[in-house]
């Protein structure tokens, strides 16, 4: 893996005097998927919304690509794009004039026509998002928040509350986004998604870092420690019965 | 030069979906074009000239002449007055006044008419009406009083008369009320538009997270505040035009300005009154939180500023207050280009009320917008 791209440095941030992170430090490596894993509270979205510079830091540093955050704001923005927990977008507008705005909001011009076709959503362009399928809403949502060309893509729990066709879907395209050289950190609280999708994860609780490896690596850590799973492991789940039963085409 | 064309594109941008996305919401057609011209046409039907008001009368005639019998005939015909002809006893149209089925009775004596000593007829006529028709009554005495006016100018030759009291209407003849009654329509619409249409809307795309999508990317609020005020500026000038046309055609509406001093007024309007929406619905996070607000908001501004009754009607505490309510200048300065053709200068004391309220309303709504 190449050279770290975000690197964070004893990031605080206080709510009514409250820490609710507690100087945390990691840096994320160019290209590679990066988890932000954690129960709820954990600090997890507070502290992606600092880097996306949507709060400000009360304490320690951010910086993107060498750019510190909290001292050039749009610098950064430029450099990042984000998909937020459930992507929505104004009704009646079409999936060009989407594109349109949102390169515009950027000083960019670009070509919705192409820029659909690219996405296979050529045929709807004229469309409005809300009468797009699931599957198609995320991709669309995913390359709407990529229409700038940016280095860094964050995703906030993507995939809480889908069913598991569609968070398949989604793990597909991020996948897509992390080939075509674009860092990822997302936050999530399913650690399937987390040891099947992440490159590395980064374990949070209470405003802390708890652990920070790759997923392989922490569970040998555990297993070395003696830790032993009271249940026989079966060779498939539930879920694996799901979508062997239902098929893992996408439901609306 | 290059710099501030990238900044201006997302507005540029913003405009043109923005416009487009109301022809495409049937609910924002209906509201911003359609609902303004039923008021109008409810309005416009109870307002439209002094043809709708007459009055119910009795002509008590106790006098014989010929005079009187003529001024009979000439009430008769005369179409502010229904003149109900069965009556012919005071007693009944007491009676009948007091019913409130008639307004007033009017009462020729018995020496009406006779021609007195300066060789032309002479006479007092009475009016007489119920104490809870007051008003009908005076007014008739004053409708009276110009028919009386008119006969003994064409009687007596007009001799110079020592003192005269001269009143003079600053408009022109021939403006009915529906022309007042207009601007008041004009700036109720202007006022939902700008008022209510933001204070639904933001909240709502608050709620969904598209305010804060927009915040991840490099958007400015200025920028998003600009494309937003200029969309509706064009949208509340469309509907302006729409409410225009149909006044015209349907209710006879005279314009006595310029058309472009009339579309300045509105604008101005529009800006300033699409800002207190923007405030109200840029700060609140909610509907519940919105919804509250903007009615307290408006509520005050429609019943101060003249658009269901004239404000020279308000006690005078009032009146030294509404002109300084936002909605009230841009009430007058369109009455005054509408009715007076009035010019952008002498509109200025308005334009100075409005323009403070937009700079004082903007610097509030940048204050406390949120994203989400």
């Amino acid at each position: 893996m190449s050279k770290p791209i975000v690197k964070i440095d004893n990031l605080v941030k206080k709510y009514d005097g409250k820490k609710v992170v507690k100087g945390i430090s990691f840096e994320v490596k160019a290209g590679e998927i990066f988890g932000i894993l954690g129960p709820n509270g954990a600090g997890k979205t507070t502290t992606l919304e600092m880097i996306e510079t949507l709060r400000p830091i009360d304490g320690g540093t951010a910086s993107l690509n060498g750019i510190d955050v909290a001292s050039s704001p749009d610098e950064i923005k430029t450099l990042i794009g984000v998909q937020p927990q459930t992507p929505s977008f104004e009704e009646k507008t079409k999936l060009t004039e989407l594109i349109e705005f949102f390169a515009s909001t950027y000083g960019e011009k670009v070509d919705p026509k192409k820029f659909l076709d690219d996405l296979q959503l050529l045929d709807k362009a004229n469309s409005y998002v809300e009468n797009l399928s699931g599957g198609q809403r995320q991709r669309f949502s995913i390359a709407a928040a990529l229409v700038h060309g940016p280095k860094v893509f964050f995703l906030d729990e993507p995939t809480t509350g889908l069913d598991p066709q569609a968070r398949r879907n989604l793990w597909d395209l991020i996948r897509e986004v992390r080939d075509r050289g674009v860092t990822v950190i997302m936050t999530t609280h399913y650690m399937d998604e987390a040891e099947l999708l992440c490159d590395r994860v980064a374990v949070m609780d209470e405003g802390e870092i708890v652990a920070l490896d790759t997923p392989k690596n922490l569970i040998k850590a555990l297993l070395k420690k003696g830790f032993k799973k009271e249940q026989q492991v079966e060779q498939a789940n539930l879920e694996d019965v799901f979508i062997d039963l239902t098929g893992k085409a996408l439901r609306d | 030069m290059d710099r501030l064309k990238r900044e201006l594109l997302p507005v540029k941008t913003f405009v043109k979906i923005d416009v487009r996305r109301l022809f495409r919401d049937k609910t924002a057609v209906f509201f911003v074009f359609i609902f303004p011209l039923i008021f109008l046409a409810i309005f416009g039907s109870i307002f439209s000239g002094n043809n709708g008001v007459s009055f119910r009368v009795a002509v008590l005639n106790e006098s014989k002449s010929d005079f009187s019998t003529q001024f009979v005939k000439q009430v008769q015909e005369n179409e502010v007055f229904k003149v109900d002809k069965e009556l012919t006893s005071l007693d009944l149209a007491k009676e009948k006044m007091n019913r409130g089925q008639l307004d007033a009775t009017i009462i020729l004596p018995e020496s009406f008419g006779n021609v007195g000593s300066g060789n032309y007829p002479t006479g007092e006529a009475k009016i007489l009406y119920d104490q809870s028709n007051e008003q009908a009554g005076r007014t008739l005495g004053s409708v009276m009083e110009g028919v009386f006016k008119d006969i003994n100018d064409k009687v007596v030759p007009p001799s110079p008369e020592p003192f005269v009291v001269k009143t003079e209407s600053t408009a022109t003849k021939g403006l009915t009320q529906f022309d007042y009654t207009f601007s008041g329509i004009l700036g109720f619409t202007l006022l939902s538009l700008g008022i209510f249409g933001p204070t639904t809307v933001f909240p709502r795309l608050k709620q969904r997270g598209v305010l804060r999508r927009y915040h991840t990317t490099t958007l400015k609020v200025w920028q998003y505040f600009t494309g937003n005020v200029i969309s509706n500026a064009i949208i509340g000038l469309l509907a302006l035009v729409i409410m225009f046309v149909a006044a015209v055609v349907m209710f006879d509406l005279s314009m006595r300005g310029s058309y472009f001093n009339l579309a300045i007024v509105v604008m101005t309007g529009t800006i300033l009154l699409f800002g207190i929406g923007l405030a109200l619905g840029g700060w609140a996070k909610n509907e519940n939180q919105a919804a509250p607000l903007a009615q307290l908001v408006t509520l005050p501004m429609m019943f101060l500023s003249g658009v269901f009754f004239p404000t020279f009607l308000m006690p005078e505490v009032l009146q030294s207050i509404t002109k300084f309510i936002p909605l009230t200048p841009i009430i007058d300065a369109s009455r005054l280009v509408i009715t007076e053709g009035a010019t952008l200068i002498e509109l200025a004391p308005q334009f100075a009320v409005m323009l403070s309220w937009t700079v004082i309303v903007y610097l509030i709504a940048f204050k406390v917008f949120r994203w989400e």
